[in-house]
């Protein structure tokens, strides 16, 4: 069915029932407009389309058609931008994590009802000779309250050795509400030969994690730490630095120089 | 090992709000730290017992310098009286 051919029906039905303005009709004008409905209808199915008709109506058909191809592919451009300004409006993908700042630390409640199992675990790398464990192998503590565990280290060589240590937190989603307020993580520490030191972590777990229903049933999360060995000198990216985010495009310093 | 979809929050990496704890070389505050160690042993495990004798362990790391100084209010004992500097 060509659009002219549309238009004309529509056009033949409207003016069909608007031809007589009584406010109530009877059935047998009912039955009148009804003829006269019919016979217009089969004129405009018989009509033969004409020449200019189909050039036209095939033109309107690739205009929308096209308009439609252009309005997709202009989705899926803006998508991207729009997904990322929703998860930053609705925190829906942790960009926008919990607030770390005293202000939240000053006035959070200690929820009495959730007891968290926080398990300590601690890894060296065979190459590492420092001897690193956790003092205690849980605590049990509650969302919305500060607590502090210990790590020792003990470095049994005849060597001053620098160590480095990074951070691990099971199951993902309750790492989400994890929040250290001070550790010794991501920082040089050096021991001297035998020497033996005390490691505090101080951290809280955030108010929210009881409003999680994912969390519901989850009361033990595991910190694991490891230290790793540190050459002396070495100078690593920070990986708190917003720059530094793994990306794919490519960065300016990462593309090699052709003019050398 | 990290997930991926619509729905799943993804974990970065935070700094500590107050950085690293200096080391404490020369056990100043081994004391405190063993205090603690023998209440949580005492207690089962329970944070919410001992979390005076944390205060007493951070006191001291302020006052030898191996900690900054800060409210007991920013550090989540906002219900003690005393107020360090």
């Amino acid at each position: 069915m060509s659009l002219s051919k549309l238009w004309g029906t529509a056009r033949a039905c409207c003016s069909v029932f608007h031809v007589t303005k009584a406010p109530f009709s009877s059935i047998a004008s009912f039955q009148k407009r009804g003829k006269v409905l019919s016979v217009q209808i089969v004129r405009q199915f018989s009509k033969k389309p004409s020449r200019i008709d189909k050039s036209a109506d095939t033109k309107n058909y690739t205009y929308y058609v096209m308009s439609l191809v252009i309005v997709a592919i202009g989705c899926t451009f803006a998508a991207i931008p729009a997904y990322r300004i929703f998860c930053e409006q609705t925190s829906f993908g942790g960009l926008t994590q919990v607030a770390k700042d005293f202000e939240k630390i000053s006035n959070m409640k200690k929820c009495e009802d959730r007891l968290i199992r926080v398990q300590f675990n601690s890894d060296v790398p065979s190459s590492m000779r420092w001897e690193f464990k956790p003092q205690q192998h849980e605590i049990y503590v509650h969302p919305g309250e500060t607590a502090l565990a210990f790590y020792t280290a003990r470095n049994p060589t005849d060597k001053p050795i620098i160590g480095i240590s990074s951070y691990n937190l099971t199951p993902f989603q309750a790492a989400y509400y994890f929040n250290k307020i001070q550790c010794f993580c991501f920082e040089e520490q050096i021991l001297n030969p035998g020497e033996q030191v005390d490691l505090p972590v101080f951290f809280y777990i955030d108010p929210d994690y009881v409003n999680d229903p994912a969390l519901e049933y989850l009361d033990s999360i595991l910190l694991s730490y490891t230290f790793f060995e540190a050459k002396s000198g070495l100078k690593l990216p920070d990986p708190f630095d917003p720059k530094n985010r793994p990306s794919i495009a490519p960065s300016p310093d990462k593309i090699p120089e052709a003019t050398k | 090992m990290s997930q991926t979809g619509p729905f799943i929050r993804v974990t970065t990496v935070s700094a500590p709000l107050k950085g690293s704890f200096p080391l404490d070389h020369e056990g100043t505050c081994k004391l405190e730290m063993l205090n603690y160690m023998v209440c949580l042993h005492e207690k089962k495990q329970q944070n919410s017992e001992c979390r005076h004798v944390a205060k007493d362990y951070f006191e001291c790391r302020m006052n030898h310098g191996l900690m900054d100084k800060e409210e007991w209010q920013k550090l989540g004992y906002g219900d003690s009286k005393q107020i360090s500097q």
